[in-house]
């Protein structure tokens, strides 16, 4: 009977709490899509973000946020009609007042509208091709934001370096979209500087050997390949068979430490990609120490988790600071951003009312593989 | 091209043939016999080189481990038939009941896919190499280099080959699937445990399956949905070696791995799309495939 009366009382108490306001915290639903099952490279990549997301979560929490965030977790398959589905399932039955994601690049232009038209603030990331925050930036407001690498920024990076490397230059790229974007750009960019690609080859998505595009390199006397194919072992693999050993540049997906495993340390030595984590700072340190206590083997991805970490930094903030599910106030939240302490190379205030990239130009660099790990290029 | 250019082309194209030829083997016993193949083919041919991954992972030497793998593929073949074939045979009466095994198949394969995706995540994965030295074992001779694993591949579907054509053509178990698929009911009259040849067949198949999967580990990094575009392929294969012949089978993947080779080299942007459009041009001149005999079944 005592317990039973206690318990009664117990309810009455938690009844009363959450009755007065001020007194409970205030509790806000976060949207996260991503990729996380399809092919396995975009897995990695909707992984990698989405570690990086949580851990910004339980950051806040530990730094006493006054809002409770609830994140609301989908994910899209890399399927843009299933993006879209879930975007409409994310504004309209969860009432999400902001929304996180996506891996695949056609998904978020898919599901970029659905998000403007409803006024909900889209964080998009880690998809990177270039044209996306770019669709509304002109209707004042955009709802659309990234925080990710941007395919023309690191076309830019590794195109400054390679030609001002004087050397022979050939491109593999995927037949996807984000492929073919990436050959287009490289190509403007080359020819911007003065120069040309030797060689262009193609691949499928799916395939499972690139022998003969490599000895068409080769043949070409092609000393530095763009690898711009998603499958980026696959350029490695055959290069000892076919006596060849060209300097390898590409995007930051070499930058996965899943690639050492799979290629080997010794192939991969040498080998550069964009980048935007810097794992020799202090603050990069940190990151990365605490990732691996955090996920163990499960964190293999630097960069895209930083770049995760710096997205929910910057939606938990806004939420924070709106302090409700008011998606208008979050994306005035969002863009004004200020003082944030980034991981990556993203600036203190990274967004403006005609810039909601977290990255621009300048605050993407070069990484080279040495000894198992990416190391600033200096 | 040169042509060391050519020979080099050539043999990569002939080691992925193989591949093809082998996991297109099980489709032919299968066909052959009981008139079904398995539409998960390539996906059995998934999980050997999944089990291959684990157990050398857990560091027992490829001479235990690669009978172990194609031991446990013939256990998963055997419970296919049983599982998801041999309770359709009541329902062969209904208008779909003939064709309900490419469903369950094609169901079991999803189901291996998201078990293989449960163990080992969705990542691509990269086996441990069968032979010391690994991708970077490598001869060269006459300017090309040829990867021992490469030719490891060849050797093996090649001795492989020659074992399947004596199983079912010399042996008396040979025999014996040979009359089931010539008349199932007068097999059984004349002492033929015919319940167990049909189940027989698909460990056969899912025994081929399993040594491919061996294999392909040598060639290509793995995930759980690499097993679909090899069944596409071995289906095609066989079609153009002819579904009844199985010299033919094995000679249509290695001219396919070279088309593909080939045309890559050739135009890369739609390097795997030639070979397809001249398989298509091969079963529309010839539907009975390039070596076919002349009566097309045994039947």
């Amino acid at each position: 009977m005592q317990n039973s009366n206690s318990s009664r009382l117990a309810l009455v108490a938690a009844a009363a709490v959450m009755a007065i306001p001020g007194l409970a915290k205030a509790q806000v639903k976060v949207g996260v899509m991503q990729g996380l099952s399809g092919p396995p490279a975009i897995v990695d990549f909707g992984e990698s973000y989405l570690q990086g997301v949580k851990l910004a979560l339980k950051d806040y929490e530990a730094n006493g946020g006054k809002t409770k965030i609830e994140l609301v977790v989908y994910d899209d398959e890399a399927n843009p009609q299933r993006a879209v589905s879930l975007a409409q399932r994310l504004i309209q039955n969860d009432r999400v007042p902001v929304v996180i994601g996506t891996v695949s690049s056609g998904n978020v232009l898919a599901m970029a509208p659905l998000f403007q038209k409803a006024g909900v603030p889209l964080v998009a990331g880690p998809a990177a091709v270039t044209s996306i925050t770019q669709q509304f930036i002109n209707e004042k407001p955009s709802y659309i934001f990234r925080c990710s690498m941007v395919t023309r920024f690191e076309t830019n990076a590794v195109t400054d370096w390679a030609a001002a490397s004087n050397r022979k230059i050939g491109l593999i790229h995927s037949t996807t979209g984000a492929g073919l974007t990436a050959v287009k750009e490289i190509d403007e960019d080359l020819k911007a500087k003065g120069k040309s690609l030797a060689v262009v080859e193609a691949a499928a998505p799916g395939v499972s050997d690139l022998t003969p595009q490599l000895i068409k390199m080769r043949d070409a006397g092609v000393d530095l390949v763009l690898n711009f194919h998603e499958s980026y072992e696959l350029t490695f693999r055959p290069l000892s068979r076919i006596n060849y050993r060209p300097t390898i540049a590409g995007p930051w997906g070499l930058s996965s430490m899943k690639v050492p495993d799979i290629v080997g340390r010794d192939a991969l030595e040498g080998t550069i990609m964009s980048q935007a984590f810097d794992a020799s700072t202090p603050r990069g340190k940190s990151f990365n120490e605490r990732m691996r206590q955090e996920y163990g083997s499960a964190y293999r991805w630097p960069l895209v988790a930083s770049l995760g970490y710096d997205a929910g930094q910057i939606v938990f903030k806004a939420v924070e600071h709106v302090g409700k599910a008011d998606p208008a106030a979050i994306r005035d939240a969002i863009e004004d951003t200020d003082g944030l302490q980034a991981v990556t190379a993203t600036p203190t205030r990274p967004f403006s009312a005609t810039d909601h990239e977290c990255l621009d130009k300048k605050d993407v660099f070069l990484g080279v593989w040495k000894s198992g790990t990416v190391e600033r290029v200096k | 091209m040169t042509f060391a250019t050519l020979i080099q082309l050539m043999i990569g194209g002939i080691a992925s043939g193989s591949i093809y030829a082998l996991v297109a083997l099980g489709l032919y016993v299968t066909h052959l016999t009981v008139d079904k193949v398995n539409f998960g083919q390539g996906d059995f041919m998934m999980v050997g080189a999944f089990l291959l991954l684990s157990t050398r992972a857990a560091g027992l030497p490829p001479l235990v481990c690669v009978p172990l793998v194609i031991l446990a593929l013939g256990l998963l073949g055997w419970a296919l038939e049983r599982v998801a074939i041999r309770p359709l045979e009541r329902a062969r009466r209904s208008p779909l009941g003939s064709y309900s095994w490419i469903l369950t198949t094609a169901g079991v394969a999803f189901i291996l896919q998201n078990v293989i995706e449960l163990v080992h995540g969705r990542s691509v994965q990269h086996p441990t190499p069968l032979l010391p030295g690994g991708h970077d074992a490598i001869v060269h001779m006459m300017g090309v280099g040829f990867a021992l694993e490469e030719l490891l591949v060849v050797g093996a579907v090649a001795v492989l080959v020659a074992a399947f054509y004596f199983f079912v053509f010399r042996s008396r178990w040979g025999s014996s699937i040979l009359a089931v698929a010539f008349n199932p009911e007068a097999s059984s009259l004349l002492g033929v445990n015919t319940p167990a040849i049909k189940t027989g067949v698909f460990v056969l198949a899912s025994m081929l399956a399993g040594a491919a999967g061996v294999l392909i580990g040598t060639l290509i990094t793995l995930h759980p949905h690499i097993g679909l575009i090899f069944t596409i392929k071995a289906l095609i294969v066989a079609a153009v070696g002819g579904f009844s012949n199985p010299v033919g089978i094995f000679v249509g993947g290695l001219l396919f791995g070279v088309a593909e080779s080939l045309s890559n080299y050739a135009d890369s942007s739609f390097g795997d799309l030639y070979p397809l459009i001249g398989a298509l041009f091969v079963i529309a001149i010839k539907p009975s495939g390039l070596f076919a005999e002349r009566a097309a079944h045994v039947r």
